[in-house]
């Protein structure tokens, strides 16, 4: 298993109370999978995401990542454990505008101990494979929805991850648009054996994946 | 794409942010250097002019008042020469010329003279310990201002101050002030009795408006010969640094010469002292209000640049950055912030102090380098410190604030 759920329990202090965000929520991914998590608005899909990558605390049970327990981890070793094994495709790209596609690629590696002509060659192999070998030294601005979509999957795989963590990455793309990142992910996952844990609130989206988590109200249904 | 490039790219996304954050520091700086710059120069004119208007401690007798000796009283006591070793060999730093005299007033042609007997170079030529001292006759420097400013660029012009280098006199020559060479009637070459014996006067010495007018000067040795005072003087001039005599050069100085009465003359070294201490307050109330006001911009800027970047470092916290690289992030960009702060506000002060110092003091201004040193070290702190709290806030920024607004 690559990762592993146990009764975990997240509570949220709201002004009318403590709020049950997740639930005994217990549950093994196996690797290689693509995991898609469904559920209705407020149903904790972002949350367990959150909770997966290790950038919330959980209140209580147990969060383990080929053995590594996330849940106990400090601030350093979170991060480490995220620079090291996921990567992030987030609704909004997350991508820097003021960087060009191939500079946003090379950003997880700007930490570590390589020489810029390895990380120059290694980003540009990624913009290749996402169709973007010809907009390297495009600005965001310069480039459609779709395209930073793509920009963002390229910088998620540069630190060849085990795990890519995907909340709602077609959230802000047209239908065909949508299709075309769900068939990227779909080939990242079977060509590299990525697992991909992907939250979506779209029926069609949630028919890619192979695993499927639904939430309802903080619990698994 | 690494760390430093990532501050760079991103200068270069905001440059009227920039422009502005250095604004505050530049001028800052400028202001600092520009004031510093001038009152170091100023510090050096006003020593100068000081060691032109001559010595600024006197060695007298025990019984002796300073106006016996201006005065040149007949009966005025005498201290020994071998006192000029005394305070040579005792290499007390801050003595930047010794003077010996002996002053007696005598009658030339019914007329009341005061015969002045000095060390000329040629006599301190054979003693080369009383010239490693600076002793008259050495070329004339003023040790209170700073070392790294030219001298000859600011001239010494006073016609008084040639009287301490003459370089020769012989045993029967003489020069002349200049009110008691009208009353006598005397020219250069003429000749002139004193005491019995016949000298030539090799020089009129122009006007200066003080007791040296009415005075006939003479060797020391041809003096104590003529006034049978054999080995004696009336009293040791010394030029001494200021900043030395307010470190206790007067203290020194006694304890090398216990049986004497060691004066300064008080005006003239408090108001070198005055003026220097004025010139650093101002110098150090600026820099108070530059760490203030620069500090307080350069925060000002970063804690905008960290809410405009909030999600940008979410993102880096979320794909793995520390806490340390996101520190790393903003002290490398204060840093640069500082380093250009420092360099232009140097460059821009500089500029500032050499246009209207020779209008405002009358000053011929020089740039100082080591200022750039200084510039850069006080801009690079500002920077720091008014960058430390909101670097402290964005390397708390939560990693997840893309995935809550998605």
């Amino acid at each position: 298993m690559i990762l592993s759920v146990k009764n975990l329990n997240k509570k949220y202090q709201h002004q009318d109370g403590l709020v049950d965000a997740l639930k005994e929520m217990s549950f093994d991914i196996p690797k290689g999978n693509f995991v898609t998590i469904t559920g209705a608005s407020g149903s904790g899909k972002t949350t367990l995401l959150l909770a997966l990558a290790g950038l919330i605390s959980i209140s209580s049970g147990e969060i383990s990542f080929k053995g590594f327990r996330i849940d106990k981890a400090n601030d350093q070793q979170l991060s480490k454990y995220r620079m090291d094994n996921i990567g992030f495709v987030m609704q909004n790209f997350a991508l820097i505008p003021y960087l060009t596609a191939i500079e946003n690629v090379m950003l997880p590696l700007a930490t570590h101990k390589l020489k810029n002509s390895q990380r120059i060659s290694k980003a540009s192999e990624l913009l290749e494979l996402v169709g973007l070998g010809n907009r390297k030294n495009h600005l965001p601005r310069e480039l459609s929805s779709g395209q930073q979509q793509r920009v963002a999957i390229a910088r998620a795989l540069v630190n060849e991850p085990s795990i890519i963590l995907a909340d709602e990455p077609t959230g802000n793309l047209d239908p065909s648009l949508s299709v075309d990142i769900l068939n990227l992910l779909k080939s990242i996952n079977a060509d590299k054996g990525i697992t991909i844990l992907m939250v979506t609130h779209n029926p069609s989206a949630a028919d890619y994946g192979n695993f499927k988590i639904r939430l309802d109200n903080g619990s698994l249904n | 794409m690494n760390i430093r490039k990532l501050v760079w790219q991103e200068f270069k996304h905001r440059k009227s942010q920039l422009i502005s954050g250095l604004l505050a520091i530049t001028l800052g700086i400028a202001v600092i250097v520009g004031i510093r710059t001038i009152s170091v120069v100023s510090e050096k004119a006003v020593a100068i002019n000081l060691d032109n208007l001559g010595a600024n401690i006197l060695v007298l007798p025990q019984a002796t008042t300073v106006d016996n000796y201006y005065t040149a009283d007949i009966d005025a006591p005498t201290i020994p020469e071998e006192y000029v070793d005394r305070i040579v060999s005792s290499a007390i730093p801050g003595v930047d010329n010794l003077s010996p005299k002996l002053t007696r007033r005598i009658i030339i042609n019914n007329q009341k003279v005061v015969l002045t007997g000095i060390l000329p170079k040629n006599e301190i030529s054979s003693k080369p310990l009383w010239q490693k001292s600076g002793l008259l006759g050495k070329d004339n420097t003023a040790s209170c201002a700073p070392d790294n400013v030219n001298n000859t660029d600011l001239g010494y012009k006073d016609e008084k101050l040639q009287r301490k280098v003459i370089d020769s006199l012989g045993a029967n020559e003489c020069f002349v002030g200049s009110t008691i060479a009208k009353s006598l009637q005397l020219n250069e070459n003429s000749k002139t009795d004193i005491l019995g014996s016949s000298f030539i006067v090799r020089r009129i010495l122009n006007e200066t408006g003080t007791a040296d007018d009415d005075r006939i000067f003479v060797h020391l040795y041809k003096a104590q010969e003529l006034l049978k005072i054999d080995k004696q003087v009336s009293a040791i001039e010394i030029m001494g640094c200021c900043s030395a005599i307010s470190d206790g050069l007067l203290s020194k100085l006694r304890n090398v010469l216990p049986d004497t009465r060691i004066t300064t003359i008080g005006q003239i070294v408090s108001t070198q002292i005055q003026t220097n201490n004025m010139m650093n307050k101002v110098s150090l109330i600026f820099l108070v209000i530059i760490i203030f006001v620069g500090g307080i911009s350069i925060g000002n800027f970063m804690w905008a640049n960290v809410n405009e970047r909030r999600r940008e470092i979410g993102m880096l916290k979320m794909i793995g950055f520390r806490k340390g690289i996101i520190y790393q992030l903003f002290l490398i960009k204060a840093s640069i912030l500082g380093v250009i702060g420092g360099i232009t506000g140097f460059i821009l002060g500089t500029v500032a102090a050499m246009w209207l110092g020779p209008k405002l003091a009358g000053l011929s201004v020089n740039p100082l380098p080591e200022m750039l040193l200084y510039s850069l070290i006080i801009s690079v702190l500002i920077s720091l410190l008014g960058a430390l709290i909101p670097t402290y806030i964005a390397s708390r920024i939560e990693p997840f604030s893309n995935m809550q607004e998605a």
